[in-house]
């Protein structure tokens, strides 16, 4: 693994202590499992391995309040970021009695009509340059702040996602972070199976990004990686956050089948039990 | 001596890409919040580029990431303008107008030149028949087919004033002479009816090859009305089709576009008990090379179908341009 610039260390902002994002954590990992025990179901598995995430890439934007962006590009982890809007309070409606529901706003993919939700994504690909956009008009402004895109390995099959980092390079857009939530699944099956991504942060640094490696279920780790302003950096930041497909819930950990799950609500009671 | 005339005022007018851009550098200066992206095709010796390099951003060929780029740009409080060729804008990229422009609603212009046939010679890949069905298709996106260089610019400005989603389809570089229209913007419809009878059948157009086939006609037959339509998307056609109801029964549209989603598709759903007849670009892919003209003539687009479709509700053809079939 080479690794073209380790993080730079981190520059602490304030953010939530690390014991009130792990109780985030819990509490949004509670949430998604309700959400798989809505009549529509939910993607567990890569809601699971998002959450923590988006708990620390959410905690930086709220903290810093710099303008900083979270662009969760892998739309179908919506439960995921649903939950993790509202522990961490930007999304004042819990969203689990309305999920999936009719005339509600929390489709199976995300809105802009979700408080916290600034670009609708589903439709693979999108998040990334959204993200771009996003930081390269701060940027512009001189007004700081970063644009955090979360995208699945498998989601890097696209091509739009690589025509966006080819561009972000080019334009020299430091300020944005790509996250990949590496769990190796996809809707299929595995990853490495059905279209591999070998060379993974190699392939970020051919690209002309700065790249580093993290357990992508470490709250410490990520609230670190995501800490400093990158004002002054030139080349975007990709981030493989190592994590696992239904993470915390003992019975789907690791196994494809928890992609889309629908359970009944005795079910979600006693796997909301194993949550710890 | 109209000849004479008419030739001197193509020489001083600017295509309407030459226009977009001359107008857009010239509202900027005016408004930070404009910046310009473009997909490689922009050409040398932009002026926008030129005057604002540091919000002026040639991405590479990357049709789908500019829009979703200018998506971003927009969220951050800026006034996106991007152009490329209409066939990449509307179809390559069409998904990402979808989601940014339409579902989004995010304020971004995509100007989009080279659409219809006017890429002549350069082949299918490089025309674009279409786009007034996909774009037509997505609520909340104003769509334009300006002609002439003083249409353009009063779109461009619509686009900077409101900062909502427009489309621009314009061609290569034709420059017609912009027909006469009073105020800051263009009329709902612009009534090219000097000299117009009531009760004839009445010219509808749009874009620069339609707009200058009834003008062509008219020059033959000026007791036919014609109505130059800009804006040309739902909402816009469904306010202009009330106008067009008040005055006449029978309309004979022209347009360089596919059938299916084009402006003659729409006026004859929204003007029931009326005769609406298309003149358009058909349904054969324009694979032989030639000029703009000679592609056009191939797909049948020219003077001579203007007048059979006229002929057909009741105007007699003239001998001269009857023989012109293609």
């Amino acid at each position: 693994m080479t690794m073209t610039v380790p993080p730079p260390a981190p520059v602490r902002r304030g953010g939530a202590a690390l014991e009130e994002l792990r109780a985030r954590a819990r509490a949004a990992r509670r949430m998604v499992v309700d959400m798989a025990a809505s009549p529509t179901g939910c993607h567990l598995g890569g809601s699971l391995s998002v959450l923590d995430i988006l708990i620390a890439a959410l905690d930086r934007r709220l903290s810093a309040a710099d303008g900083t962006e979270v662009v969760l590009s892998k739309g179908h982890a919506a439960a995921g970021l649903y939950a993790a809007l509202h522990v961490s309070g930007i999304l004042p409606e819990d969203p689990v009695p309305h999920y999936g529901a009719a005339h509600a706003c929390f489709t199976g993919h995300p809105g802009p009509a979700v408080p916290g939700v600034r670009f609708p994504t589903g439709s693979l690909g999108h998040g990334v340059p959204y993200a771009l956009g996003w930081a390269l008009g701060r940027r512009m402004a001189g007004a700081g702040g970063l644009a955090i895109a979360v995208a699945g390995d498998g989601e890097l099959q696209e091509g739009l996602v690589w025509e966006a980092c080819q561009v972000a390079a080019a334009q020299k857009v430091g300020n944005l972070i790509v996250v990949v939530d590496r769990n190796g699944g996809q809707n299929d099956g595995p990853v490495a199976a059905i279209s591999p991504l070998p060379g993974l942060a190699e392939r970020f640094a051919a690209f002309g990004f700065d790249t580093c490696e993290v357990d992508g279920h470490d709250l410490g780790a990520l609230r670190d990686v995501f800490a400093p302003d990158r004002a002054d950096a030139s080349r975007p930041l990709a981030v493989i956050a190592r994590t696992v497909k239904g993470k915390g819930l003992k019975p789907v950990e690791g196994k494809a089948a928890a992609h889309y799950v629908t359970i009944d609500a005795a079910r979600a009671a006693a796997w909301k039990e194993l949550i710890r | 001596m109209r000849e004479r005339s008419e030739r001197i005022d193509e020489q001083s007018t600017l295509s309407g890409r030459a226009a977009y851009r001359d107008e857009l550098t010239r509202l900027a200066a005016e408004d930070d919040r404009i910046v310009c992206l473009e997909a490689d095709l922009g050409g040398r010796g932009q002026p926008f580029q030129k005057a604002f390099p540091d919000r002026f951003f040639n991405v590479g060929i990357a049709e789908a990431t500019m829009i979703d780029m200018a998506a971003g740009l927009a969220a951050a409080g800026y006034k996106p303008f991007v152009s490329t060729f209409a066939p990449f804008a509307a179809l390559r990229a069409a998904e990402s107008i979808k989601l940014a422009m339409g579902y989004h609603g995010a304020g971004i212009t995509v100007v989009a030149p080279y659409a219809g046939v006017s890429g002549g010679w350069f082949g299918t890949t490089h025309h674009c028949l279409e786009d007034v069905a996909v774009l037509s298709s997505m609520p909340g996106i104003t769509v334009a087919a300006p002609y002439g260089e003083r249409e353009m610019r009063a779109v461009i400005r619509r686009a900077a004033r409101t900062g909502t989603p427009h489309y621009v389809r314009t061609g290569r570089n034709a420059a017609p002479e912009s027909l006469p229209w009073a105020g800051d913007e263009p009329p709902l419809i612009t009534w090219d009816d000097a000299g117009a009878l009531p009760g004839r059948v009445c010219l509808v157009s749009a874009g620069e090859v339609g707009t200058g086939l009834c003008r062509a006609v008219r020059r033959t037959r000026p007791e036919l009305p014609h109505a130059h339509l800009c804006l040309i998307d739902r909402h816009h056609l469904g306010l202009a089709a009330e106008e067009l109801a008040r005055r006449y029964d029978e309309f004979v549209v022209v347009e360089e576009h596919r059938p299916a989603g084009g402006v003659a598709s729409a006026l004859a759903l929204l003007l029931p008990g009326r005769v609406v007849r298309s003149v358009d670009a058909g349904e054969r892919w324009p694979g032989h090379g030639g000029s703009h003209e000679e592609v056009l003539d191939e797909l049948g687009l020219n003077e001579a179908a203007v007048w059979r479709a006229l002929a057909a509700r009741g105007e007699p053809e003239p001998l001269a341009v009857a023989g012109n079939e293609s």
